[in-house]
């Protein structure tokens, strides 16, 4: 019987019997292969093979974060911010420029808001008139010394008045505090400023600060004592480098997180006074309008752009040559203010071999330069190295906040040194915090041996730090031979920085705003550090008394004019300039009855006058008592913004009504076009955060909550959620699939095998 | 010859896609055994317990919905490995319990195959490593983009997310998830 069950199964006679049994014999092996390459593998990979789960997907723009359809909690809770606008209208005639600034506040929110806007301004630029309109009224500030005016506002404030508050924090930080601005409710302030027109490397330029960078202010360790004779020893300590860090440190918007802010329109006419040749914005896309030969109008191609770096205007004359004298005049009352421009001939470099020179790099690769900045200064360094004469000696610093110097001391430009050199500042990579006073000490740092080399540091920076002073007494008190070509570098460089301590430091300021400018300008540097500087520059007027700024003529360097501002008793006779071109003597005569009319020149003349007195007290050669009285004098009598005056506008109705809060918003800024948030961020977290609280102790009916904002620093605006899903299933029904096809196909072959 | 191979080849590519979607699933169950008791060795220890020697991550929370019947181990980091084995605790959320949401993923097909089924009022339970139980209520549900999941990780409260992948039944993957809200109601 079982004999012929056996001979039964295996024999053809029974085909579909003996197929079944051999698909089932088939199945039962694949699942049990299946279970041990499944339970096998679950030990040994950890990854699995081509499920879905990948990388998570980086966030992929700032609205779309912000645009999830899943809102847990109303931000109810938040005040918000007025809104910011900023239109900024120039008009150039020759050789000043007159700029009306105007921001519109738009409280958007249902409660009284008190908003403060920290900005920039021109270093050189004068600031003299506020108006500040509300509804259908125009409010004209007056000029008061800075308490007296902070008084008139907060009292303004308290009775619920709309008023104005235009401060300067440092020469070219100023801040506009504007109070009760009602629900819903749109307020103007404007300012004007007079500037004069920059002549760089043949060109004739302004520049329009937009936003003010975020600066690195040192923790108060190093005290500084200072003992003035007369004071029998004793002396105050100021134990904080930067005492008004709080009012130079606005918020910084993340531009990973937020959408820019403060949009800001630009238009300027340009007057030039002669034929106008090329006019070009270096970093803002503009479209140029040509009225006529000696005007242009120019305006943003895009309308407006967010304030986040400096909008830069050059243009040259359409004649071959750029005129190398200037001369105009203003009379005001019964003085006439002159202001003249003298850029002193070219004179080729002599037969011999420019003096060998001793070049002291220093670059600054702190977190603030992190993004394109650094990029720029490697570059414009790679750039100097090259230039290196084989007679030259250099050494390279650079800081952040640590320092290295790279050769012990200054070495020979041989290629070997300049190869090392080279690769050295190619590894750099920009982090932390800008201890730039060590630094400076450092480059200024002079082993007095080989004296009758020239010595030059060329300090590339973007000057982003709060402490300009401290770096300002290191250059007086140790320049000794050493003079200081300070290189700006990015979107928006402190040039208030840059400007002082290359004037302190008898060098001069190169602006370096994008990597396309870095070859020109540090070509212009070039020339400044290879050619013979025009020395003892004297100028005397014939007939007029004058009173002449400055007071002590600086060096001049190539492509570089002479500029002078004189307030003088009458327009009479001549001015006379003298000095030594290298080895040759340099004279030239100015007709003063041939100077043109100009605008504004007084205010500039005494802005110049405030900055020389600014000078002379760092300098020591001005006790700070006289100092400020001579600045408080000429602000005064000239209705300027300084260190010692404010402009205040009060509008006379009270309209807040009594027993309604009154919020604080410190408005936000940009991060500068090019920064990387995170470098600036990281180091910023170490810093004493002394900022914020900064008005807690508010008077009885004023609120004053510092804007509170719905973000955590440390966690993203939004969570990316993960890949959940995999490919299980669709593994298993496409392997399934092939089974079951390959099932249907057996079955087929089989039955033809059969027949 | 071919009429034997290409059957046996495409046995093999069936035989192979198949154990490929069964080894998913093998490993998610037999996984969770493990993370199971690697997770109550966690709270008894009061230390990280690996749930295998060479594992890269550890278990970090139960999450259970009683009325369900079910319950998943939580590991630490949403990264593809971790999610392989159990739920993942979203990077930079915060613990259970805590003030902030706490985000946890999973599988649409594996460990949240069961999110489809939650409604609004249900009770789930987290017990965090230190083996306190809070006690959560759903509270709303919302179907977002990967990038764009308006989840507040600033909130003061604290609240509880689940995600996955949406639709769930779909066979591919999409950047659609399913987002399931809770608040914190009691804590043990």
């Amino acid at each position: 019987m079982s004999d012929t069950i056996d001979y039964d199964i295996r024999s053809s006679r029974h085909p579909v019997r003996s197929w079944i049994v051999t698909m089932l014999l088939f199945l039962l092996l694949q699942a049990a292969a299946v279970a041990l390459v499944g339970f096998t593998a679950l030990f040994l990979s950890i990854t699995p093979g081509w499920s879905a789960e990948g990388p998570l997907a980086p966030l992929t723009k700032p609205a779309d974060a912000r645009s999830g359809a899943l809102l847990f909690k109303s931000d109810a809770g938040y005040a918000e911010a007025p809104r910011l606008g900023i239109d900024v209208d120039i008009v150039v005639s020759g050789p000043t420029a007159r700029a009306r600034v105007t921001q519109l506040f738009k409280n958007t929110s249902s409660q009284w808001m008190e908003a403060v806007y920290v900005y920039p301004l021109p270093t050189d630029s004068a600031v003299d008139t506020l108006k500040m309109i509300v509804g259908d009224r125009i409010v004209v500030g007056d000029i008061k010394p800075r308490q007296q005016a902070k008084v008139i506002y907060e009292q303004a404030k308290r009775e619920g008045k709309t008023a104005a508050l235009t401060e300067q924090e440092r020469p070219n930080i100023f801040t506009n505090s504007l109070a009760n601005i009602g629900p819903g409710e749109t307020v103007l302030v404007q300012i004007e400023y007079q500037q004069p027109v920059a002549q760089v490397a043949g060109e004739f330029s302004l520049l329009v600060p937009l936003v003010v960078a975020p600066r690195y202010n040192p923790k108060p360790i190093v005290q500084s004592v200072d003992l003035r004779p007369g004071s029998d020893g004793w002396g105050a300590a100021s134990n904080d480098p930067v005492p008004d860090r709080d009012r130079i440190s606005p918020e910084v918007l993340d531009p990973a997180k937020d959408a820019p802010v403060n949009p800001t329109r630009i238009t300027v006419r340009l007057q030039a006074g002669f034929v106008v040749g090329e006019v070009k914005s270096h970093h803002h896309q503009v479209t140029i309008d040509s009225p006529d030969a000696k005007t242009r109008v120019v305006t943003l191609a895009e309308g407006v752009v967010p304030a986040d770096r400096d909008f830069e205007l050059t243009w040259k004359p359409a004649s071959e040559k750029m005129p190398s004298v200037g001369l105009f005049h203003e009379q005001v009352g019964d003085a006439d203010y002159l202001l003249a421009f003298v850029t002193p001939p070219a004179v080729a470099t002599t037969t011999q071999r420019p003096q060998p020179r001793d070049v002291i790099f220093v670059i600054d690769n702190s977190g603030s330069m992190g993004g394109t900045s650094i990029r720029q200064a490697k570059a414009s360094l790679i750039y100097a190295l090259g230039r290196l004469q084989p007679g030259d000696r250099f050494n390279v610093i650079r800081f952040d906040d640590t320092m290295t110097v790279l050769f012990p001391s200054s070495v020979p430009a041989d290629a070997e040194h300049v190869g090392s050199a080279t690769s050295y500042v190619s590894s750099l990579d920009a982090r932390g915090g800008t201890e730039m006073v060590p630094a400076m000490r450092a480059a200024l740092t002079d082993d007095g041996s080989d004296s009758d080399r020239v010595r030059q540091v060329v300090f590339l920076t973007d000057g982003a730090i709060g402490n300009e002073q401290q770096l300002f007494e290191t250059i007086t008190a140790m320049r000794g031979r050493s003079r200081i070509f300070m290189v700006g570098i990015g979107s928006a460089p402190n040039t208030y920085l840059m400007s002082r301590a290359a004037e302190l430091g008898r060098g001069a300021f190169t602006h370096i705003g994008s990597v396309e400018q870095v070859e020109e300008r540090m070509r212009d540097l070039f020339a400044k550090l290879e050619n013979p500087v025009v020395t003892g520059l004297t100028a005397t007027f014939s007939e007029a008394s004058a009173d002449l700024t400055p007071a002590v003529l600086p060096d001049v360097y190539r492509n570089e004019p002479l500029v002078l501002a004189a307030k003088i008793d009458r327009l009479a006779g001549s001015l006379q300039l003298k000095g030594r071109i290298g080895d040759q003597p340099w004279t030239i005569t100015l007709p003063l009855s041939g100077a043109a009319e100009g605008k504004g020149l007084s205010k500039l003349w005494a802005r110049r006058k405030i900055g020389d007195a600014e000078v002379a007290k760092t300098m020591r050669q001005m006790t700070p008592e006289e100092a400020d009285g001579a600045i408080l004098k000429l602000a005064l009598e000239h209705q300027l913004v300084t260190r010692l005056t404010s402009l205040v506008a009060v509008d006379k109705t009270p309209r807040r009504p009594d027993g309604e809060p009154l919020r604080l918003a410190e408005l936000p800024i940009n991060l500068p076009a090019g920064w990387d948030f995170e470098k600036v961020f990281g180091e910023r977290a170490r810093m004493p955060a002394a900022q914020k609280e900064r008005r807690a102790e508010a008077d009885g009916d004023v609120q004053l909550a510092a804007l509170k904002r719905p973000v955590v620093p440390t966690a993203p605006a939004t969570i990316t959620l993960p890949k959940t899903a995999t490919d299980a299933e669709l593994s298993m029904l496409l392997g399934l699939g092939l089974l079951l096809l390959e099932l249907i196909w057996l079955v087929a072959l089989r039955r033809r095998a059969a027949n | 010859m071919p009429r034997i191979i290409i059957p046996l080849a495409v046995a093999l590519v069936g035989l192979i896609l198949f154990s490929h979607g069964a080894l998913i699933h093998a490993k998610a169950i037999v996984a969770q055994v493990l993370l199971d008791r690697a997770f109550s060795q966690t709270i008894a220890t009061g230390r990280p317990v690996k749930p295998w020697s060479w594992a890269d991550t550890v278990p970090v929370a139960r999450i259970e919905v009683k009325r369900l019947g079910v319950s998943t181990i939580a590991l630490a980091g949403s990264s593809g490995q971790a999610l392989a084995f159990g739920a993942g605790h979203v990077e930079g959320t915060a613990e259970p319990g805590e003030a902030g949401v706490a985000v946890y993923s999973a599988h649409r097909d594996t460990h949240f195959r069961f999110l489809k089924d939650v409604s609004i009022g249900d009770e789930i339970d987290v017990v965090g490593r230190d083996g306190r139980t809070f006690r959560y209520r759903a509270d709303g549900t919302s179907v977002v983009r990967f990038d764009a999941s308006g989840i507040d990780p600033g909130t003061e409260r604290p609240e509880l997310v689940l995600s996955t992948c949406w639709p769930f039944d779909a066979l591919t993957q999409g950047p659609e998830r399913y987002v399931l809200h809770a608040t914190l109601i009691a804590d043990q």
